[in-house]
């Protein structure tokens, strides 16, 4: 930088060693200065690190029990999915997924039958969604249903069994060994009804799955509804390493060679993303007010080290120094403020984020049974991010050198034959 | 010569609530190139009011204010701090060095304000300095651990070490002992002299200004006398 343009100014490490020694003049105030921003970045960390790994695991949650990470469709299926069109499924699923699992990228492919029915225990008839899952084959290489059997046990491919949702199961009142009447319209427009045993209760933590959603192996799907060979969506993992848009990319180009169309998880569940958008900018919003107004101890620090000074302003600004210069001495003092308690915080906040990251954090003992609003079973793991926990830290020296902005403008305006009067 | 400053029928008016109180009411004054000029007067007599005006810390109501030949009218806050770093110097009564700096950081300041950027050269122009203040195997302590003679040193070393045109010394004695007032006088009119950089300190004490070449009398912000004892006193 030239002479000129340093004038009246005092460079970066000059100013950084000032406002250090400046904050060790008052080593109380400033300790419990900066412990206060310790717990405040210290809890801001913690609220970022749940609520990340809440969606992480969320998201986990729908490709695990849900949509797998992409899913291909007949063309015109994806459209009127609401009502499960069986007249427009994928007829021979079998050479089909033998095609898609040559994509590069994919891992594993599983044909589903997803279907509309009513459940009956004999006295009540719920309307429900059924979904034939390959039972022998790969449902298990695409999807984690097993974990989530909470009651009994996995489908077995000859067995007339069912897997329940565990709202759905408590709604109709059944429990494992009991035996529910399955009524279904055919692909012709016939209907079908079928008596099975229910041999497993899930719980995956998402609604639309526990309350109303019941698993059946896919053979006896397809002959119930008379659509041999067929599904209506086949599921489609990647392997983990893969780049999930590019995948998706050949993918889609596959599906489209073979007259099928496929679609992205966050495609198919768009409404979901949308939902998880909006809720994360309003965190993000509430945990940056609840900072700031944590940071106003920094404000009362900086505007008593001002006052306590304003002979040495007076000095400073004798000696050439400019308003703006002045301004800057507390800046850096607020911003080093900021800088060793948000250390602090994110440091204790890295050990607490890394152990619950392991081993979880039970939220049925804490909230019970209350919907958290995502799809989550009921141990939550922190989400532990180096990226996150920085961006925390250098949010908290931002907005700790927003809060020391008003007494330094307010020392950088003073009159210096005022201040060295000063007492 | 060229005159370090000059003063034409300099007024300064305080406003108080509605009372406007007079602190300079007229003074016209040169101080040339190299004095070594006192200002003496009784608390109220505009001392420090004329000692602000001629260190553009402060601006006149009226009349003209120039310094190293330029007038101080019509500056901003922020020229007139760039012309205190260049052209100005201090010296307080309190002394007012940074407590937690050591005397070399807090001399070294102003040269850091006026973006003197080569490390090694502020190095060696402020040992140079506090040498020549006598100062050289106390560089490294701190303001509290140093006597207040030893601290006034520090700040006329800190006031010196830019080449200042002018240094203006707001009573630099009066926080003393008479043997180091005597130190302390002894040194300025020393340096005074071999850097030919010009010297205004006010002062109320006799024996402080008898240190003076030039002493102006201040009374009611009027100049009362003006004295010149060139070759004068000096050191007694």
């Amino acid at each position: 930088m030239s002479a000129e343009a340093r004038a009246g100014r005092l460079g970066f490490f000059t100013l950084g060693r000032l406002a250090w020694r400046n904050l060790r003049r008052n080593r109380r105030r400033t300790w419990i200065t900066a412990v206060t921003v310790a717990v405040a970045v210290l809890l801001m960390q913690f609220a970022m690190a749940l609520m990340m790994g809440v969606e992480r695991q969320s998201f986990d949650n729908l490709i695990n029990y849900q949509t797998g990470h992409a899913k291909v469709f007949a063309n015109g299926y994806y459209a009127a999915r609401e009502d499960l069109p069986l007249d427009r499924g994928i007829a021979a699923a079998e050479t089909l997924q033998v095609r898609l699992r040559a994509v590069p990228g994919v891992q594993a492919t599983a044909a589903r039958l997803t279907f509309q029915a009513q459940l009956s225990n004999g006295s009540d008839q719920l309307p429900c969604v059924g979904i034939g899952i390959d039972v022998g084959g790969s449902d298990t290489d695409v999807f984690r249903i097993p974990q989530a059997v909470t009651d009994g046990a996995y489908l077995e491919p000859d067995r007339l069994g069912m897997l329940i949702g565990g709202g759905l199961a408590e709604v109709l009142g059944v429990g494992l060994g009991d035996w529910l009447t399955v009524l279904a319209k055919t692909l012709n427009g016939a209907f079908e009804a079928v008596d099975l045993e229910v041999v497993g209760v899930l719980g995956t933590g998402n609604p639309a799955i526990d309350r109303g959603t019941f698993l059946v192996p896919l053979a006896l799907a397809q002959t119930m509804l008379a659509m041999p060979g067929a599904a209506t969506e086949i599921a489609v993992r990647f392997r983990p390493a893969a780049r999930e848009g590019a995948t998706l990319g050949r993918l889609r180009a596959a599906a489209a060679e073979s007259g099928l169309d496929a679609r992205g998880w966050r495609e198919i569940e768009f409404d979901f993303l949308a939902l998880v958008s909006a809720k994360r900018t309003g965190r993000t919003v509430a945990l940056v007010v609840f900072l700031t107004v944590a940071l106003v101890g920094v404000t009362n620090t900086i505007l008593m080290a001002a006052f306590e000074r304003t002979r040495e302003i007076g000095m400073l600004m004798a000696l050439g120094l400019r308003g703006s210069g002045v301004r800057r001495l507390f800046l850096a003092e607020g911003a080093l403020l900021g800088l060793l308690g948000g250390a602090v915080g994110t440091l204790v906040g890295a050990v607490l984020i890394a152990w619950l990251a392991v081993s979880g954090l039970d939220i049925a003992s804490v909230y019970g049974d209350l919907d958290i609003g995502y799809p989550v079973q009921d141990r939550i793991y922190t989400a532990f991010d180096a990226g996150a926990l920085l961006f925390g830290w250098l949010l908290a020296v931002a907005l700790a050198a927003l809060a020391s902005l008003y007494p330094a403008a307010r020392a950088s305006r003073l009159d210096p034959v005022e201040a060295l009067r000063h007492v | 010569m060229t005159a370090a400053a000059r003063l034409t029928d300099v007024r300064k008016t305080y406003r108080v609530g509605d009372l406007e109180v007079p602190a300079v009411r007229g003074v016209s004054l040169e101080i040339e190139a190299g004095a070594f000029m006192a200002i003496a007067g009784p608390s109220g007599s505009g001392k420090t009011t004329l000692l602000n005006l001629l260190g553009a810390l402060d601006t006149p109501t009226g009349g003209a204010v120039e310094i190293a030949e330029r007038p101080t009218a019509g500056l901003s806050a922020r020229e007139l701090a760039d012309f205190r770093g260049a052209h100005l110097g201090f010296v307080f009564q309190t002394f007012n060095l940074i407590p937690v700096l050591t005397a070399r950081e807090n001399v070294e300041l102003p040269l850091q304000l006026q973006g003197v950027g080569d490390r090694a050269e502020r190095r060696e122009r402020v040992e140079r300095v506090l040498t020549d203040v006598g100062l050289a195997d106390l560089m490294d302590r701190r303001p509290t651990e140093l006597s207040g003679g030893q601290q006034q040193r520090v700040a006329i070393a800190r006031a010196l070490v830019k080449r200042p045109t002018l240094v203006l010394a707001d009573e630099p004695t009066a926080n003393l002992d008479s043997a180091t007032a005597g130190e302390i006088m002894a040194l300025m009119r020393g340096m005074n002299e071999r850097l030919g950089t010009s010297f205004v300190f006010s002062t109320h004490d006799p024996l402080v200004m008898e240190h003076a070449r030039r002493l102006v009398r201040l009374h009611d912000g009027l100049v009362k006398s003006d004295e010149r004892r060139d070759g004068g006193s000096g050191v007694r």
